[in-house]
C-alpha cells in the first residue's frame, strides 16, 4: 500500500500568559492509501492541533512547531510555502470541521461555495462547476440537490450543512480527508447518516481518512487503524479489532467502557476517574498515572516509551494490561 | 410525608400544547405558528427519573420549560405537587418553583463568565434573601465536595474549568435550594464521551441522596436506557411512544423508536455493515404534517397515516403507542411482518 | 425590614467592588504603551483645565492693550497674540482646555448613561417599550444633524450646557442600539435563565447580570464618544454656533480665520488650537483603543500572545521540546527537569522580561 501521509515527531507548544502549553509532544502518524485512521482522545489532548499541523494550518505565532518529517503523497511538504500549501489544500487533502455553521460562508449560497472548489482546482467554467456541484450533492445524499444548492447555509438544517461540507471536501476527490469531529454536534439519527456517507465515499474512491473524535463508538463504525492520544502523546496504536478486543492501555479500556451501550444493564456507568491534566501542569512520569488504577512507583517517575506488543500494536505503558476479562473493565 | 402523598405524581401534565407565533418580515403580519408541543399528557412519579427522548426540534426542551414554569402553555394544565402552575398566585408560584431546578446542556453558556465559583453557586441562595456570607460559603463548600470539586476552587472563574467540571458547577447551583424536581436538559451531550459516565453517575448519586425526581432529556437512547424509570419518545411535538422504560426497550413498537435504537452507535465493530438509518431530517414544526406526524420519514407509511392522526393506545401495562400499525386503522389490517420490517431499509 | 437594609448594603458593596475594578482597570490600561500615552496626556489636560487661572500668564479675555496686537511667539507671550485684539494665545489655549474637556467628557458620560438606560430598557423589557425606543432611534438617525443643531442653538441659545444637551440628545441613539442587541443576547443566556428559575426579580437580573455584561461597551463608548464630541464641538464653534462668550479651541480657530491669520502669516494663531484639539482627541482615542483591546477577549489574546512570543527565551523553548523526546524520558527527571525548575524559579514562566 502506498503511504499517503508520514508524520514524524510532531511537537507543538503554545506560549501563553501562565507558561507554555504543551499541546503535542512527539506524535508519529502513518496513513496509507485507502485506509481510515482515527485519532481518539478527550478535548485538550492535542488531537485537533495534530490534524491541523498536518494541513499546516497552525500559525506561528502563537504556536511553535517542530517536526522531523512531514511527507504527503511522497512529497516532503515540511517546508512548503503558504502558496504551495494552498494548491494542495482542497485538491489533494481537505478538511471537514465540526461546526458546519462557522466553516461555511454565511453570505454565499452553498452551491456557490462548492462551485469555487471546482473552478479553483479543476479550472472549469461556472456552468460546468454547477453541474459537478449538483452531482457531488447527490453523492452525499442531499435531497433535491439542484434547489438546495441555491440555499444559504442558515436555511439548511445541521445535517444538511454537514453534507454540504462533505460535498466540498470530496469535491476534488482528494487523497486524504481530515474530518475533525464531523458528527459531534448532530443528533444520533443524523450522525448515522453522515457517517454512512463519509464511509461510503471514502471506500468508493479509495481515499484515506483521518478521523478526529472523542467518541469511540464512531470509531468502531468507520476506522481501520486507531491512535489513542492522551495529553499530547500517543498512548496506544493498533488496528480497530485490536483496540476493541485487546486493549492494552488502561486509558483505552476506560474510554471503551465509558461509551454508553444499549446492552448495558447496570445503573452505574463505568467511568475514568479524574480529569485530563492541565496542559501547563502535566504530572511527572506517565501523564495518565493520577487517573490509573494500576499506577506504580515507576509510573510516577518515568514516562513509558511506546513499546510494541503485537503486530502493528504499540502501547505506551509500563504495565500493559493483557487479559481484559481478568482485569475487568478497567 | 404521608404514604398517600408519596404515591401522588409530583408533576402531571394534561393536554399541554405550546405554540409560538412566527413573525414575518412585515410588522403585525403573522407568518405562522410553530406547534412546538401538541397535546401532551404525562405523569411523573415522585422519586423517579423520567426520560424525554427525541431529535433536536422535536419540542422536548419546550416541554421541559413548560414543566418548570418558564414557558406558558397555550392550552392544557401543568400540576406540580397538586398546584396548577399557571393558575396560582404570583407569590405562590415563586414558592412552588423553588422546588424546581434545571441543568443546562451547554456548560459554557450557562455560567456567567464574570462570576467566580462561589458567586455562581450561591446565587440562588442570594436571590432567596440569604445574606449571611458564612452560611452561604459553608453550603457552597459542602456542595463543591458533593459534586467532586475542591473547596480551593471557590474563587476561580468558569474559564479555568473543563467542560465536565463546569457541568459539575451547574449541578451544584441547581441543587443548592434543595429542590424536589430537577430537569436535566441534555446534561452530557456537549461533553466528551469519557466524561458522560462521571456526570451521569454523579446525577444518580445525588438523586439517591436527596430523593429527587428527575426529568432527563436526551437524544441518545443508550444514555436514557439505564438512567430512566419511565420515558416518552417525542417527534415533532407529539408523544409517539410512552411508558415504563424497561418495557419500551424490551418491546419497542413505534417505527420511530426503532429508528432511534438503530442509530445508537456502540463499540461493536461493524465496518461493512449496511447501517440501518432513518432518512431525511425532522420537518419544520411550522406546518407539521396532518395525520401521523412521522409519516414522511416512516418506511411504513400508508395512505391512512397521511390524513388520520393515530390515537394513543395502551398496548400493554404502562406502554402507550401512537401508531396506526399497532392500533390498526378502523378499516385496514395490520401487516403481519411489520415488526421485522420496520425501518430495516438499507442505505446504498 | 432586615431584608431591605441588606439589599441597600449589597448594592453599596457592589458599587464599592465596581470602584475597585475601575482602579484595576486603569492599571491595566497603564500597562499598554498606547494607554500610557493616552492616560498621561488626559491627566495633563485635566490638570491644566482645573488649574487654568494659575497656569495662564495673562487674562485670555483681556482685549484692552491694543499695542500687543499680532505679536509672534516670544518669552513673554509663549504662543504670541491675536492679530485683531491682542489676546495672549497661550492663555486662551489653556482656558480652551476647560471647554473642550467639559463638553467632551460630560457629553460622553451622559451619552453612556442615557444610551445604556434606554438600551437596557428596550432590550430587557421588550414589547411596546422596545418598539417605542427603537422607533425614536430610527427617527433620530435619519434627521440631518447639522441643520438640527443650527435650529436648536438658535432657539435655545448658545450656552455650553445647551450644546451638551444637544450632543447627548443626538448621540445616545447608536449606543443604545448596540447595547440593546447585547442585552438581547445576555437575556437569553442560560445563566440568566438559571437566575430566573431561582426566583430572581427583574432588578436582580438587570443589576447582577445584564448591566455588568454591558459595562465594557459603556466604558469604551465613553472614551470614544468624548473624543468625537470634542471634534464636533470645535466644528460647531468654528461655524460660529458655539457659546460666543467662552473661549474654546474651535472658536479660536474661527477667530483666526476671521481675523486673517492666514493672510498675515500668523501661523501661531492657527497651530496652537489645532494642536490642542489634536492632543485631546488623540489621547482619548488611544485610551478607547486600548480599552477595546483589554475588553475584547479576542483582541486581548492575540496581542498578549504576540508580546509573550517576542520575549520567549529560546533556550527554554529548546528545553521544553527536548523534554518531550521519548529517549530522553528517563533523563527528563534528572537533568532537564532540574534545569527547567531552576529557570522557573528565576522568572516564573521562563519568559524574559
Amino acid at each position: 500500500m502506498e503511504q499517503v501521509l508520514k508524520l514524524r515527531n510532531l511537537k507543538v507548544i503554545f506560549p501563553s500568559h501562565g507558561g507554555i502549553i504543551r499541546a503535542v509532544e512527539g506524535v508519529d502518524l502513518d496513513i496509507h492509501q485507502g485506509e481510515s485512521v482515527a485519532l481518539v482522545g478527550e478535548s485538550g489532548c492535542g488531537k485537533s492541533v495534530t490534524s491541523q499541523s498536518v494541513m499546516r494550518l497552525i500559525e506561528s505565532p502563537p504556536a511553535i512547531t517542530r517536526l522531523d518529517t512531514l511527507e504527503f503523497n511522497g512529497k516532503d511538504i515540511k517546508n512548503y510555502t503558504h502558496k504551495q500549501m494552498q494548491d494542495i489544500r482542497g485538491k489533494e487533502m481537505s478538511m471537514i470541521f465540526q461546526d458546519a455553521m462557522t466553516s461555511l460562508n454565511p453570505v454565499m449560497t452553498c452551491g456557490k461555495q462548492i462551485d469555487e472548489m471546482y473552478i479553483r482546482h479543476k479550472g472549469v467554467s461556472k456552468k460546468e462547476a454547477r453541474e459537478y456541484t449538483i452531482e457531488a450533492l447527490k453523492l452525499v445524499g442531499m435531497p433535491e440537490p439542484r434547489s438546495r444548492a441555491k440555499n444559504f447555509p442558515h436555511e439548511l438544517s445541521g445535517g444538511m450543512r454537514q453534507r454540504v461540507l462533505l460535498a466540498m471536501a470530496f469535491a476534488c476527490l482528494p487523497k486524504l480527508i481530515i474530518a475533525d469531529e464531523p458528527t459531534t454536534a448532530l443528533d444520533v439519527t443524523i450522525q448515522a447518516q453522515v457517517l454512512n456517507v463519509l464511509r461510503n465515499m471514502q471506500k468508493k474512491h479509495d481515499m484515506s481518512l483521518l478521523l478526529i473524535t472523542h467518541d469511540l463508538s464512531v470509531v468502531s463504525n468507520i476506522a481501520d487503524i486507531v491512535y489513542v492520544m492522551y495529553s499530547g502523546k500517543i498512548v496506544e496504536k493498533a488496528s480497530v479489532e485490536d483496540i476493541f478486543h485487546e486493549p492494552y492501555h488502561p486509558y483505552t479500556r476506560g474510554l471503551i467502557a465509558s461509551v454508553p451501550k444499549l446492552s448495558d444493564t447496570e445503573k452505574e456507568f463505568s467511568q475514568i476517574p479524574g480529569t485530563v491534566p492541565h496542559p501547563m501542569k502535566k504530572p511527572n512520569g506517565c501523564y495518565f498515572h493520577p487517573r490509573c488504577q494500576h499506577a506504580t512507583k515507576q509510573c510516577k517517575k518515568a514516562m513509558p516509551p511506546l513499546i510494541s506488543v503485537g503486530k502493528n500494536h504499540e502501547v505506551r505503558c509500563h504495565h500493559p494490561l493483557k487479559d481484559m476479562k481478568k482485569e475487568g473493565k478497567a | 410525608m404521608s404514604k398517600d402523598r408519596n404515591q401522588d405524581p409530583i408533576l402531571t401534565m394534561r393536554n399541554v400544547s405550546v405554540n409560538f407565533p412566527v413573525k414575518g418580515g412585515l410588522p403585525f403580519l403573522k407568518k405562522g405558528i410553530i406547534q412546538a408541543v401538541t397535546d401532551v399528557s404525562l405523569k411523573i412519579k415522585r422519586g423517579e427519573t423520567f426520560g424525554i427522548v427525541g431529535e433536536s426540534g422535536c419540542g422536548k426542551t419546550t416541554l421541559a420549560n413548560a414543566m418548570i414554569g418558564m414557558v406558558k402553555p397555550t392550552s392544557g394544565e401543568v400540576i406540580f405537587n397538586g398546584k396548577n402552575l399557571y393558575k396560582i398566585k404570583r407569590d405562590d408560584f415563586k414558592k412552588t418553583r423553588r422546588h424546581m431546578q434545571m441543568i443546562f446542556q451547554d456548560p459554557f453558556s450557562s455560567l456567567n463568565p464574570r462570576f467566580n465559583v462561589y458567586q455562581i453557586i450561591s446565587e440562588p441562595m442570594f436571590i432567596r434573601g440569604e445574606d449571611d456570607e458564612e452560611t452561604m460559603k459553608e453550603r457552597v463548600v459542602e456542595l463543591l465536595k458533593l459534586v467532586g470539586l475542591s473547596p480551593n476552587d471557590l474563587y476561580r472563574y468558569p474559564s479555568d474549568f473543563s467542560g465536565g467540571q463546569r457541568q459539575r458547577l451547574g449541578i451544584a447551583r441547581s441543587i443548592i435550594l434543595n429542590p424536589e424536581f430537577l430537569v436535566c436538559d441534555e446534561p452530557v451531550s456537549a461533553l466528551d464521551v469519557s466524561v458522560h459516565a462521571q456526570i451521569l453517575n454523579l446525577l444518580t448519586d445525588i438523586q439517591k441522596q436527596m430523593k429527587l425526581s428527575y426529568v432527563f432529556i436526551s437524544h441518545n437512547l443508550a444514555v436514557v436506557k439505564n438512567v430512566c424509570d419511565s420515558m416518552i419518545v417525542m417527534y415533532l411535538g407529539k408523544i409517539m411512544e410512552s411508558g415504563n422504560s424497561e418495557t419500551i426497550f424490551k418491546n419497542p413498537l413505534h417505527p420511530y423508536t426503532h429508528a432511534l435504537l438503530a442509530a445508537v452507535l456502540d463499540t461493536t465493530i461493524r465496518k461493512d455493515r449496511k447501517q440501518v438509518i432513518l432518512k431525511g431530517d425532522i420537518p419544520s414544526p411550522i406546518n407539521p404534517p396532518k395525520g401521523c406526524r412521522f409519516w414522511q420519514r416512516c418506511p411504513y407509511a400508508m395512505e391512512g397515516c397521511k390524513t388520520i392522526p393515530p390515537e394513543n393506545i395502551e398496548v400493554e401495562k404502562a406502554h402507550v403507542v401512537a401508531c396506526h400499525h399497532v392500533n390498526g386503522f378502523p378499516e385496514i389490517e395490520l401487516p403481519k411482518d411489520y415488526k421485522n420490517k420496520v425501518n430495516m431499509e438499507e442505505d446504498s | 425590614m432586615k431584608n431591605k437594609l441588606s439589599i441597600k448594603h449589597r448594592i453599596l458593596q457592589e458599587i464599592l467592588k465596581r470602584l475597585k475594578n475601575i482602579g484595576l482597570f486603569l492599571k491595566r490600561i497603564w500597562s499598554h504603551k498606547q494607554g500610557k500615552i493616552g492616560l498621561t496626556v488626559v491627566t495633563l489636560l485635566v490638570l491644566i483645565a482645573i488649574f487654568a487661572p494659575w497656569i495662564a500668564p495673562f487674562d485670555p479675555y483681556d482685549v484692552s492693550d491694543r499695542t500687543l496686537k499680532g505679536l509672534p511667539p516670544s518669552t513673554t507671550h509663549l504662543l504670541g497674540t491675536t492679530l485683531n485684539t491682542g489676546q495672549d494665545i497661550f492663555s486662551m489655549l489653556i482656558y480652551g482646555t476647560r471647554i473642550s474637556l467639559i463638553v467632551g467628557v460630560t457629553s460622553g458620560i451622559c451619552i453612556a448613561l442615557v444610551g445604556s438606560i434606554l438600551g437596557v430598557m428596550a432590550g430587557y423589557i421588550g414589547g411596546a417599550v422596545d418598539s417605542l425606543i427603537m422607533r425614536i432611534v430610527d427617527i433620530m438617525l435619519v434627521i440631518p444633524t447639522l441643520p438640527l443643531v443650527i435650529v436648536l442653538t438658535n432657539v435655545f441659545g448658545r450656552d455650553y450646557w445647551i450644546i451638551i444637551l444637544i450632543f447627548v440628545a443626538l448621540g445616545w441613539t447608536g449606543l443604545s442600539r448596540t447595547i440593546r442587541s447585547l442585552v438581547l443576547v445576555l437575556k437569553n443566556s442560560n445563566y440568566v435563565k438559571a437566575a430566573e428559575l431561582a426566583g430572581a426579580s427583574r432588578w436582580h437580573i438587570m443589576i447582577r447580570h445584564i448591566l455588568p455584561g454591558t459595562s465594557h461597551l459603556l466604558i469604551m463608548s465613553t472614551a470614544l464618544s468624548s473624543a468625537g464630541i470634542m471634534v464636533a464641538e470645535a466644528g460647531l464653534s468654528f461655524l460660529g454656533l458655539g457659546d460666543p462668550t467662552a473661549i474654546s479651541w474651535g472658536k479660536m480657530l474661527a477667530d483666526a480665520q476671521g481675523g486673517g491669520a492666514l493672510l498675515f502669516g500668523a501661523w501661531w494663531w492657527i497651530i496652537a488650537p489645532g494642536v490642542g484639539i489634536f492632543l485631546a482627541v488623540f489621547s482619548f482615542m488611544r485610551i478607547g483603543i486600548v480599552m477595546e483591546e483589554i475588553l475584547n477577549p479576542r483582541m486581548k489574546q492575540s496581542s498578549g500572545v504576540y508580546k509573550i512570543f517576542k520575549n520567549l527565551n529560546s533556550a527554554y523553548v529548546e528545553d521544553v521540546f527536548n523534554s518531550m523526546d521519548d529517549n530522553q524520558k528517563i533523563g527528563i527527571t534528572a537533568a532537564t527537569e532540574s534545569k527547567r525548575k531552576g529557570k522557573e524559579e528565576t522568572d516564573g514562566t521562563g519568559i524574559e522580561t
